[in-house]
């Protein structure tokens, strides 16, 4: 006996060795949201996030920060995704290091699912409270149901201070103040201990005498009733009037301390607040759009008819939170995380200011590592391989328009 | 020493070995049922054992107790019919509880830091007790099935209830109002578990006004019945040795 207790105590000494070995060499840090592997055409024609702002890059423990800005829900919608007719935004972060104090669509608190319209815009705003130090990646997120998770740009935020310090008050209708971070804890603590102690007083109360080879060879010869006896009777019976009694006692005590109570909330919120977008008064057919392989970049044929009362350039492509630039055109003043930003990354073959009533075809190249580096270029692979975006074009004054684009992509390897 | 010959050389030495054999199993039994619970329940319970914002009176009642019974009948029936022993489902519910509560204070509150005060296990030991009690009493499937099935599905909300009704207060927030659990669910940011795949207050019970917990949990007892009779004789059928060859 002595001989197996020994094996038993080595191989356990060297299982947790092993493993305790193996998470020293390999435990790296996840960081980011898997927004890289998401199919291409999925973030290029379902959710299109533009307008964006981090309010803070730094946000000590317990204080706030903004992400706010605007989406528009593309006309163009894979038939592969559900519509969005059941979607919640939420946030791409990694776990609660903030907690979400508030999230609004038009004006509008969602903290339930809402329906959204294609074709439709957007404003949005969620405001995040600081809760666990560190470097955190924080998404925007539209989450689809039968589409799944839309993620759109993230930006690397830094929180400062320690989590112990992190509160969470709460004012009920009843008027107390709560923590919600700490709240009821003690209470739920003690009723898991309670009821574990009368488990494992039931258990004790038959181990703590033979178990299974005496028994096993009563109930083998026939005496199996005489394996339970008066005292075990009583016992038993005592126990499940003390189980019935708690039970009975807990539920009434706690409608007593808690009189008014009500049933969680769920449903879905309809008619969100659209943008009125100003209606577009340039036009954009594309004639044709090649993605060349070698040069990481996208070509497209666009004919542009200005169909206003004032001159307009073309500034921006945005694609799949990608936005390409046209410097001479428009620069980024929003502080937009670097990756996604390619600054001169728009080459238009005549963008001199396109005068109203007037139409030019032009080549119209976006370029740059982030096709890449975000797996945009596997949109080659895609079951529905058509790329899509926005284009923002801008009048002398600054005023923008934005027109969408939506059409086949074939890809060049030469 | 030959084949005929016994291991042991007396009485003394006969418990002591009896004794050790007791408790290697015993611990043995405990730890494999608490994987082999744990994972079943965590994949049919899942969400609703995880989040207060998923305890709801009509659907965290129906189907916490139905998934639950499972184990602690075959368990029971093993016990029962080989060695007389009745905590076959108590056993089980301190091995789930006890897997429960590691993988929420570890992983939960751990490493992705959701408070415990929104991820704890619901309760299920009332439900156990009284359930090994009239298998033991009665020392009747079908009256355990019958009678303490209904039991589990009628304990398991007033069991309960002492835990989670402090987060049923309401709050009125940015002008809405909802629970603290919805709260905590809001709060709490799930990147992967969006509003609409919650589960709750879901369902076409709507005659009963706002009494639909004791509704749901009658269904429930009801249902558990069915599932004690299914999963004892699963018990029954795992447990036999039809399946070893004989020498």
């Amino acid at each position: 006996m002595k001989l197996i207790k020994d094996k038993v105590a080595k191989l356990s000494f060297v299982a947790l060795l092993v493993t305790v070995t193996a998470a020293m060499f390999y435990a790296p840090t996840a960081s980011a949201h898997g927004e890289k592997s998401q199919a291409a055409f999925m973030r290029m024609r379902t959710i299109h996030w533009f307008d964006l702002n981090w309010s803070k890059d730094i946000v000590p423990v317990n204080d706030t920060m903004t992400i706010s800005g605007k989406f528009h829900v593309f006309a163009g919608w894979p038939e592969t995704v559900d519509k969005p007719e059941v979607s919640f935004l939420n946030i791409g972060i990694p776990g609660p290091v903030f907690i979400r104090q508030g999230s609004w669509i038009g004006g509008q608190l969602v903290p339930r699912s809402v329906s959204l319209e294609l074709g439709e815009t957007y404003e949005f705003k969620v405001l995040l409270k600081a809760r666990r130090p560190g470097d955190w990646h924080i998404h925007t997120m539209m989450n689809v149901q039968g589409g799944g998770p839309i993620i759109g740009p993230g930006k690397w935020v830094t929180v400062t201070g320690s989590m112990g310090s992190f509160v969470n008050p709460v004012t009920t209708l009843l008027g107390d103040t709560i923590d919600l971070e700490t709240y009821n804890l003690s209470n739920v603590y003690f009723w898991h201990a309670f009821w574990y102690g009368l488990g494992l007083a039931w258990l004790v109360y038959w181990v703590r005498r033979p178990v299974f080879v005496p028994r096993f060879l009563a109930v083998e010869a026939g005496k199996a009733d005489s394996l339970i006896s008066a005292t075990d009777r009583k016992v038993a019976m005592g126990f499940a009037v003390a189980t019935i009694g708690v039970v009975a006692f807990g539920m009434s005590s706690t409608n007593a301390a808690y009189p008014v109570t009500t049933p969680l909330q769920a449903g879905l919120i309809r008619g969100m607040k659209t943008i009125e977008m100003p209606v577009a008064t340039v036009n954009v057919k594309v004639e044709d759009a090649t993605y060349r392989v070698p040069g990481r970049a996208m070509q497209m044929t666009l004919t542009i008819t200005n169909n206003g009362d004032s001159a307009v350039r073309l500034g921006e492509f945005n694609t799949a939170s990608v936005r390409f630039l046209d410097p001479a055109v428009h620069e980024d003043e929003t502080g937009y995380p670097d990756d996604l930003l390619a600054e001169e990354g728009l080459t238009v073959s005549d963008n001199s200011p396109l005068a109203p009533g007037t139409s030019r075809t032009v080549q119209v190249t976006a370029s740059d590592a982030a096709w890449e580096v975000y797996r945009l270029a596997d949109l080659i692979y895609d079951p529905d391989s058509r790329f899509a975006g926005l284009l923002f074009f801008f009048d002398e004054e600054g005023n923008r328009q934005m027109v969408t684009v939506d059409a086949p992509l074939i890809p060049s390897f030469i | 020493m030959s084949a005929s010959q016994s291991a042991v050389r007396s009485r003394a030495e006969a418990v002591k070995v009896s004794r050790t054999f007791d408790w290697l199993i015993i611990f043995t039994l405990f730890f494999v049922v608490l994987g082999g619970y744990h994972i079943h329940y965590m994949l049919t319970g899942g969400d609703w054992d995880f989040w207060t914002d998923w305890k709801d009176r009509r659907l965290w009642v129906t189907v916490a107790p139905i998934v639950s019974i499972t184990f602690p009948a075959a368990v029971q029936s093993m016990l029962w019919w080989r060695y007389r022993l009745p905590f076959g489902a108590v056993l089980c519910i301190l091995g789930l509880l006890l897997g429960e509560w590691v993988n929420r204070y570890l992983n939960f509150w751990g490493w992705t830091y959701f408070p415990v005060n929104f991820c704890f296990p619901s309760n299920l030991m009332p439900g156990a007790i009284v359930l090994d009690v009239v298998l033991m009493l009665s020392g009747s499937m079908t009256v355990t099935a019958v009678l303490g099935g209904m039991a589990w599905g009628l304990l398991f909300y007033p069991g309960n209830w002492p835990i989670i009704a402090p987060l049923h207060v309401p709050v009125e927030y940015n002008g809405m109002m909802m629970t603290l659990a919805d709260l905590q669910g809001y709060h709490y940011v799930r990147t992967g578990t969006p509003e609409y795949i919650r589960m709750v207050e879901k369902g076409t019970l709507r005659t009963f006004g706002k009494d639909v917990a004791p509704v749901s949990a009658f269904f429930s007892a009801f249902v558990s019945i069915l599932i004690y009779f299914l999963w004892h004789f699963f018990g029954k059928w795992f447990n036999g040795t039809s399946f070893t060859q004989s020498a």
